[in-house]
């Protein structure tokens, strides 16, 4: 079979009737160009509520005492030994570590109480781990930890606002120490925070680490080791890599999606409500397709048994439909992408703003703009995805025509 | 042996239960260089014999040889390699391919064949210029007139140079002048390059050109008289002439 004039048939037959192929590569247009917002939205979407929780609270992974994320027990403590210390020092791909110390108690002010999950923090270490001291709220009385030691305490606006508390005000601290004895300490507001994650917010305040270390008991143990990463894409290579050096059984090592099982489980979501939608647009344009095919195939039936009479063998009529299909779907394919890829690269750029649904976004922990990202397998499932629904479009008028009996077609007017 | 031997031929169709017989037992042999007319009025079977010759159709009994083939014992893959290398159709209604230039329509049997870019132009433009359209070369067949087109028709069924070539009535959408014009031509080819030329034709005109006259009449021979070359009155002495 020559394949030239396979491909310059089915280039030509395409523009025979220009309107009704401009109106089916339209559709595919549209769809692709739906495809790829609508997944540039998504990966902002997901990315931003990844990266959002990864730098407000986990890192990309932690170092626990086993059981210790289960429970949050303050006795699950561990010492921060040398060979952990070299083991952070020395596994590759870890752009920052910090240690911390986390217990849950109770803030209250004069006008009401909250349970909070108390951390204590290395600041300047936790300055390169997470986004805690960019996310101070604009007030000239705010102020970032000072350190290990800092005895004042950081808590979000919106706890603030329930406390009815600000800045320069005292609440007490009531929690168990290691020794589950309920402790009370008195603590000033140093600053407030607001991070895009209303949950986070919610519940957590910061405090140095010594000053809950020497709170609650615990001498210089710490509860983790939270670490981030210069490619969040190797978190599970890191994992492995710190498993084998800290090579401790009491110690655990958990990436983000081992932390937050509901966030993987969320983006697994969106991701099969986008390919359920998608799957929707594509079997309208698998008909749109074969519609147009079959009533091109019909109108050139005599045509084809002329073909076929002469020579043209049924597989190369086959070839020349199913060209014609791909034919229909590359041109929508580079339109639509042209389109979608421009779109969103330009929005990728300026963000989309959703303020109006800031309460909502905050709640996915998203922020209130967000950027668009087109991923390179994005655009290749794209065409992956036009190219086999074209195919399947094409296949019963491609067979139709390859059965075509010259005979019969010949006095078919 | 003649090139084309037909023996007891007979074709029946279904149709709306009832059993029309279009042809009732055949027989003939057509020599190599024949320039032979079926005719006969409509229904008379002709065009079912054209097609049974050209393996378009599949006889109810008897069998059809083409050079000692018997069709009968072809497949369809068979069949359609026998009509792409040794046997050139051409339609009453043209039948070229209306996204190809007439250069392309008629290159496409040679590209079926496989024959290479460069022999295929150069054959191809060599028999556009015997048919008269060189200077058409490059036009679709929506620009040119149903005279030119059947002309691109016949060069597309000689480029290959078959030994047969079947032409269903391919005079009928054209004027007189054209009609006699492309007589001419065909002739012309027969002559030189010994095609054997079967037509199935109502035109007196044709059947008056044609060398050997087969009539039907109801699915039968009713007679079938040799005429010889001498007679054909040929208006020009070279159809490579161009013709508008």
């Amino acid at each position: 079979m020559n394949t030239k004039i396979v491909l310059m048939l089915a280039w030509r037959n395409l523009w025979r009737n220009r309107r009704r192929s401009l109106v089916v590569i339209s559709s595919i247009a549209f769809g692709i160009f739906a495809m790829i917002l609508s997944m540039g939205l998504m990966n902002g979407f997901n990315s931003q509520m990844v990266e959002n929780t990864i730098s407000t609270s986990l890192g990309h992974a932690a170092i626990h005492k086993n059981g210790f994320r289960d429970s949050m027990k303050l006795e699950l403590n561990f010492a921060m030994d040398a060979k952990t210390i070299k083991a952070l020092e020395a596994t590759p791909g870890i752009r920052a570590w910090a240690p911390r110390v986390k217990a849950q108690g109770m803030l209250r002010s004069s006008e009401a109480s909250r349970g909070v999950m108390l951390v204590g923090i290395d600041p300047e270490r936790e300055k390169h781990l997470t986004k805690v001291s960019d996310s101070l709220v604009n007030d000239n009385e705010s102020r970032y930890l000072s350190g290990p030691a800092d005895k004042g305490i950081l808590i979000s606006k919106a706890l603030a606002k329930r406390l009815d508390l600000f800045v320069g005000d005292r609440l007490v601290l009531m929690m168990q120490d290691r020794k589950n004895e309920i402790v009370g300490v008195g603590m000033q507001v140093v600053g407030l925070f607001q991070t895009p994650v209303e949950s986070f917010d919610k519940f957590v305040a910061f405090t140095g680490i010594r000053t809950l270390q020497e709170t609650a008991g615990m001498g210089g143990a710490i509860s983790e080791i939270n670490l981030v990463l210069g490619d969040r894409n190797e978190v599970d290579a890191v994992k492995r890599a710190l498993i084998a050096s800290i090579n401790n059984p009491g110690l655990e090592v958990l990436s983000w999606k081992d932390m937050a099982p509901n966030l993987v489980s969320a983006i697994q979501l969106f991701d099969t409500m986008m390919y359920i939608f998608f799957a929707i647009v594509f079997i309208t344009v698998i008909f749109s397709v074969a519609n147009t095919l079959i009533m091109a195939i019909m109108e050139r039936f005599h045509e084809i048994g002329v073909m076929k009479s002469i020579g043209t063998k049924p597989s190369m009529i086959f070839w020349i439909i199913m060209c014609e299909a791909a034919n229909l779907g590359l041109v929508g394919l580079a339109a639509g992408t042209v389109l979608g890829a421009g779109l969103t690269t330009l929005l990728g750029a300026r963000g989309i703003d959703f303020s109006f649904f800031n309460e909502s976004m905050r709640l996915w922990g998203t922020g209130s703009v967000i950027y668009p990202v087109i991923k390179g397998m994005d655009i290749v499932a794209a065409g992956g995805i036009v190219l086999a629904t074209t195919a399947i479009a094409a296949l019963y008028p491609a067979l139709k025509a390859a059965r075509i009996r010259p005979l019969e077609a010949l006095h078919f007017v | 042996m003649g090139l084309i031997t037909v023996r007891g031929l007979v074709k029946n169709y279904e149709s709306n239960g009832i059993t029309v017989r279009a042809i009732r037992g055949i027989d003939l042999a057509i020599g190599r260089g024949e320039f032979s007319a079926i005719a006969g009025p409509s229904g008379s079977g002709k065009t079912t014999l054209l097609n049974i010759i050209g393996g378009l159709d599949r006889p109810t009994e008897g069998r059809v040889s083409v050079s000692g083939t018997d069709l009968g014992t072809l497949s369809p893959r068979e069949l359609s390699e026998l009509r792409l290398r040794r046997i050139g159709f051409i339609f009453q209604a043209y039948n070229l391919i209306p996204v190809l230039t007439a250069l392309e329509n008629v290159e496409y049997v040679l590209l079926l064949q496989g024959v290479d870019r460069e022999e295929r132009t150069r054959r191809s433009m060599a028999i556009l210029r015997e048919v008269g359209l060189e200077a058409e070369a490059h036009r679709v067949p929506g620009k040119l007139s149903g005279g030119q087109q059947q002309r691109v028709a016949v060069g597309r069924a000689i480029v290959s140079e078959p030994d047969i070539i079947l032409a269903d009535e391919p005079t009928a959408n054209l004027d007189q002048k054209t009609g006699a014009a492309l007589l001419d031509l065909m002739h012309e080819l027969n002559h030189r390059r010994k095609t054997t030329f079967i037509f199935s034709t109502h035109d007196s005109m044709v059947m008056e050109r044609a060398e050997r006259l087969i009539y039907l009449v109801d699915g039968s021979v009713d007679s079938d008289r040799t005429r010889g070359a001498a007679h054909f009155t040929r208006k020009k002495p070279a159809a490579a002439k161009k013709r508008k």
